[in-house]
């Protein structure tokens, strides 16, 4: 099947995660044109690095969540011209919820809720001038079902979720639609070790005994882009290999 | 640019009215029927059309009704208040609004108009 994409330019936040990079290759592939975010000089370094297969065809930009004044410089960066946006950044504090420390969870809901509601307030009214925007957000299946110790993360990303949700709610009438995507464990990046070492006992509870693939998430992210997915709007949508199906 | 031609422009497109029917005393709320979806596509159109940064809770004045309950939380004049928080509005548009709140959202296209050419002003 080939997709159509009525829009180019792919604003990828976390760009320097593999699971950004893999999207960013198979969009480029695709004729749209991605920039990927990253919060250091060195970030953007990494990212021109793996991505020079694609010089001219894709760009870079800094935006760190821990720094509000990087926002407006990003969008002057782009010229306010957005079609698509596909948000992967998200810090990590792994703490028992009993155990934080007030002063970091403060920290961290600024840095993963509050700053993300001002860089998704900013996307939409950029999309809102073209009549036409598409957002994905890379939630987790960790937001409705987390481990100990995953509180802080799961409920930012949860709590981002309802952002999403909302934008497509109140502008899906202005052709701006969003879907909130929940992967369980995927073969790339920080799950590579856990699965690494879990391997046994975790694809035991997972129907497709398998962990998700990088490319295979980037190809699902990409049909979610796409006009075909548009009809998935103000939802969260769950693959995790059916894992969180059964008990 | 000229401010109101502008506004009227965006708005007859966005509400699918006249642009007649927009004139500056017209209510946005009250008699244009504007809704909260609808002024957030202006405050777009408006940061594009003029090339500045439009506070939405700002310019569709969002929290004057917050404002007068801090005011008289504080003991302090509701005029004098609003005069010091909505720095784009005489002192005249001000005392008008005060004795207007009871017909309901007092937002006037002309407020817009005094928005954006405050902004420019200070740009």
């Amino acid at each position: 099947m080939k997709l159509n994409f009525s829009g180019n330019r792919v604003l990828i936040t976390g760009g320097t995660c593999d699971l950004a990079v893999t999207l960013a290759k198979l969009t480029a592939e695709t004729g749209l044109y991605p920039i990927l975010t990253a919060r250091t000089e060195k970030g953007l370094a990494d990212i021109d690095e793996v991505m020079k297969p694609f010089s001219g065809k894709f760009e870079t930009a800094l935006l760190d969540f821990a720094d509000q004044s990087t926002l407006v410089p990003l969008f002057d960066q782009i010229k306010d011209d957005l079609d698509y946006m596909v948000d992967f950044a998200h810090t990590d504090y792994e703490r028992l919820v009993a155990s934080a420390d007030p002063d970091a969870s403060y920290k961290y809901f600024e840095e993963n809720l509050a700053f993300r509601s001002a860089l998704i307030s900013r996307s939409a009214r950029t999309m809102l001038k073209k009549k036409r925007g598409r957002m994905v957000y890379i939630s987790s299946s960790a937001a409705i079902s987390p481990n100990p110790g995953q509180g802080f993360y799961a409920s930012a990303k949860l709590a981002s979720e309802a952002l999403y949700k909302n934008i497509g709610l109140e502008l899906g009438s202005r052709g701006i639609t969003t879907v909130s995507l929940r992967p369980g464990y995927i073969n790339a990046g920080r799950g590579k070790d856990f699965i690494n070492k879990n391997e046994k006992s975790l694809f035991s509870r997972i129907p497709i005994k398998r962990a998700l693939g990088n490319k295979e998430v980037a190809e699902t992210i990409l049909f979610f882009l796409s006009d075909s997915a548009t009809g998935f709007n103000a939802v969260e949508i769950t693959f995790d290999g059916g894992l969180s199906a059964g008990k | 640019m000229d401010i109101l031609q502008t506004i009227q422009e965006e708005l007859a497109e966005l509400l699918d009215i006249e642009k007649e029917e927009i004139t500056p005393d017209a209510y946005m709320v009250r008699d244009l029927d504007a809704e909260s979806i609808d002024l957030l596509e202006l405050a777009v159109a408006i940061n594009a059309s003029f090339g500045i940064d439009v506070n939405d809770d700002e310019i569709f004045l969002r929290l004057l009704r917050e404002f007068l309950e801090e005011a008289k939380d504080a003991g302090k004049d509701a005029g004098d208040f609003l005069e010091e928080k909505y720095r784009f509005l005489t002192r005249e548009r001000i005392d008008d609004m005060l004795n207007d709140l009871q017909g309901g959202p007092v937002l006037k296209v002309n407020d817009l108009i005094s928005y954006v050419s405050w902004k420019l002003e200070n740009k």
